[in-house]
């Protein structure tokens, strides 16, 4: 939970804003090597990702025969036959699968406990990864990964963030973690750019302001229903596609929407706090936080389709938190 | 919508004249049973060990090592997998503090993390069903909660934990407030020493953003910051099995053992929930309010034993202790149970001291209920099988 009056936590919010800053970012990593990888990954995701040439990546959901939404990832591809897919739930993602990998030729492999990641996020990011790293990655395109060096780490940068500002993310191995952490602490305190510690400003204020989900938002709805129609390729075949066209011919039932809160405070708001338009449950938060650049008490919530109107009042929770339904891209 | 449409949506349990109580009625009114029998069991301890330190620090002691001993490195990586804990968030002392917002809210502890960061936690709650019991267990939850903190950090923590605020202690808020000691410069803490007011400034909820249910009660599920979430059948299991471990078991290893011997023990435990059975429904409005809960009709007259064999089913209902009814008459009422289900709520341990204190408090409670006339007992209470019976008995030394 952030509050306006919080000052580190603004702190830490306006030096990703305004400069820069970085954080440990580490997510679940799996490994998908193998003949037949490029058509399982195919398979599993909506967005076309055999046609990412090696080396660059792409935003994805992965969807169950309902054409639902059980993940968001991204896929990394690293070479021949050769994915890095960063989930926060590999274990599941594994499970899914196997489930699923039935007459292909390809092998998952959760490395999560080989890489560190560290993302370094802001304008001026770029001024402090060059700074660490053996060769410059000024002319890196966005959704990237390049080898560098740093000090005796073989590391793989990649471009991409979760803050919508200029941003890359260290693959690190892990024992090279504490050596790269020190040389990022030293050269971001020369250019005051912290290490941010508050992980809601990280994890939720920052990428909420911007309109980024996390899979719990999203879970259980159809890319369609959370704005990410543009990451689906209907013209070749992935699980939850018959679904998915049944769903697009129905159009949406749901909607996930921004809300901005019209009290000091969201302190009885929980991630699934019951919505109400006069009264009645239209549909439940999903999530709740303090941004700082918007300076307002901001969130996402799942609303029934035909009542998601941008500019609606709804009341929110037990104690009537008026509220006001809006574009969930607030900056 | 049609009530037709909505019949399989909601549960219920059903009373002996047929009422239904809703499923969230009955949860919250678990959770008040089993504070209610944590309050009487804390009395039986104030009794045997007059001194505040001292019988808080055996509490706490006692609780610190069950809940390390039962919450293994296995356990808890079972734990990061099954919470959805993600790598970029440090497994190091904080992850005690995800744990216990889930107890918190699985037993209608209702409230927020406040704060989450690496250097300090602080927690806030609006309400406890535990309040009734007193300081001592306020205390005792520190404990439990240094040891998810050491389990998370592989060993003894760095975390300076104080529940600055405690609605048992009458404050309108619990806080807990966890700050790690290197950062903030502080002492290793006794089990004592848990009580004081935090580095950092606390934030206090205004009272028109407070809440009075827990998310399971409000919206349907549990859900964490991770989006894990959890139902309220599963929250309801959880509350009527580990629920009754870390308020009852948990401290009754302790207490028995500040009694001279064993019967000393049993010989204040029984006077204890007796009283407490005596009181429960002295008041006429209670009796009345009884009946009207359950739907007890009138030709179920004033001395008529299945009054309280109603609610003794409904309490057995609520906690989700399965039972036969064996005969259910003006003259008797006899309800099978087996000591699996009555003593074994967490199944790790067993508490035979369920049934006795029940026994008591209910053998008192049905005087005033229905009338002296009439006593409850447990036929076979150190058995397998065993049958709460109501019915008439007339005992020269009866108590």
């Amino acid at each position: 939970m952030l509050f306006k009056e919080d000052e580190a936590a603004r702190a830490e919010a306006m030096a990703v804003r305004n400069n820069a800053a970085w954080y440990r970012w580490t997510h679940d990593l799996v490994d998908v090597e193998g003949p037949d990888a490029d058509k399982f990954v195919d398979y599993l995701f909506v967005n076309n990702i055999a046609k990412a040439a090696v080396g660059k990546s792409k935003y994805t959901t992965m969807l169950n025969e309902d054409g639902k939404i059980i993940d968001d990832v991204i896929v990394m591809h690293m070479g021949e036959n050769h994915y890095w897919i960063s989930t926060l739930y590999a274990p599941q993602f594994l499970k899914w699968a196997a489930a699923h990998d039935e007459g292909f030729d390809v092998t998952c492999r959760d490395v999560t406990a080989e890489w560190d990641m560290v993302a370094i996020q802001g304008p001026n990011s770029l001024e402090l990864v060059d700074a660490v790293l053996d060769e410059p990655v000024d002319e890196l395109k966005r959704f990237s990964v390049v080898d560098r060096r740093i000090g005796g780490a073989d590391v793989k940068v990649h471009r991409a963030g979760f803050t919508g500002e200029m941003g890359f993310e260290f693959y690190i191995p892990t024992e090279y973690t504490a050596d790269v952490e020190a040389l990022l602490a030293s050269e971001g305190t020369e250019r005051d750019m912290p290490e941010l510690q508050i992980l809601e400003v990280y994890v939720r204020s920052i990428p909420v302001e911007k309109g980024f989900a996390l899979r719990q938002d999203m879970y259980g709805l159809t890319p369609f229903e959370c704005d990410l129609g543009w990451s689906v390729c209907m013209d070749k075949d992935f699980v939850g596609k018959e679904a998915l066209e049944r769903a697009m011919e129905r159009g949406p039932e749901k909607k996930l929407v921004g809300l901005r809160f019209e009290r000091p405070s969201t302190e009885d708001i929980s991630q699934t706090e019951i919505v109400y338009r006069k009264g009645v449950p239209c549909g439940i938060v999903r999530t709740a936080i303090y941004g700082y650049t918007v300076d307002d008490n901001i969130g996402f919530a799942v609303i029934d389709a035909k009542k998601a109107i941008p500019g609606e009042r709804v009341t929110v929770g037990m104690n009537d938190s008026p509220a006001v339904i809006c574009d969930k891209v607030f900056v | 919508m049609a009530l037709h449409d909505r019949l399989e949506s909601h549960k219920a349990l059903t009373t002996a004249w047929g009422k239904l109580i809703p499923e969230k009625e009955a949860y919250k009114y678990a959770t008040r049973q089993l504070a209610a029998f944590c309050a009487n069991l804390f009395q039986v301890m104030r009794i045997l060990e007059p001194d505040f330190n001292k019988r808080t620090e055996a509490i706490c002691e006692i609780s610190y090592s069950l809940n390390m001993s039962v919450s293994g490195e296995e356990y808890m990586n079972e734990f990061y997998d099954a919470w959805n804990i993600p790598e970029f968030c440090e497994k190091s002392a904080w992850l005690g503090a995800i744990f216990g917002d889930y107890g918190d809210e699985a037993e209608d502890m209702a409230g927020r993390v406040i704060q989450f960061t690496k250097d300090r936690v602080e927690k806030e709650l609006d309400t406890c069903p535990w309040d009734i019991v007193g300081a001592e267990l306020c205390n005792m939850t520190t404990a439990m909660f240094t040891a998810n903190f050491d389990l998370a950090n592989g060993g003894e923590n760095d975390v300076s934990l104080n529940m600055c605020e405690a609605r048992g202690c009458g404050d309108r808020h619990c806080r807990v407030v966890a700050e790690r000691r290197s950062t903030f410069n502080l002492p290793k803490q006794g089990f004592l020493d848990h009580m004081q007011q935090p580095v950092m400034p606390v934030h206090n909820t205004p009272e028109e953003r407070t809440v009075s249910e827990g998310q399971i009660l409000r919206n349907g599920q549990y859900s964490n910051a991770f989006g894990e979430e959890h139902s309220l059948e599963y929250d309801y299991r959880w509350l009527c099995e580990f629920g009754w471990a870390w308020c009852v078991a948990f401290p009754l290893v302790v207490i028995r053992d500040m009694a001279e011997d064993e019967d000393e023990f049993l010989r204040i435990f029984r006077i204890v929930f007796s009283t407490a059975g005596k009181n429960l429904f002295m008041e006429p409005f209670a009796r009345e309010g009884l009946r009207s809960w359950l739907g007890a009709p009138r030709t179920i007259g004033d001395n008529d034993p299945r009054l309280m064999g109603g609610y003794i089913m409904a309490v057995l209902d609520s906690q989700l202790v399965p039972y036969e009814l064996d005969a259910f008459t003006k003259d008797e009422v006899r309800i099978n149970v087996t000591a699996d289900d009555f003593n074994g709520r967490f199944e790790m341990a067993p508490m035979d001291e369920l049934a006795i204190g029940y026994e008591a408090l209910w053998h008192n409670a049905v005087k005033t209920l229905v009338s002296a006339e009439w006593s409850c007992w447990f036929e076979g209470i150190d058995e397998e099988d065993m049958t709460i019976v109501i019915g008439r008995k007339i005992d020269k030394h009866m108590i």
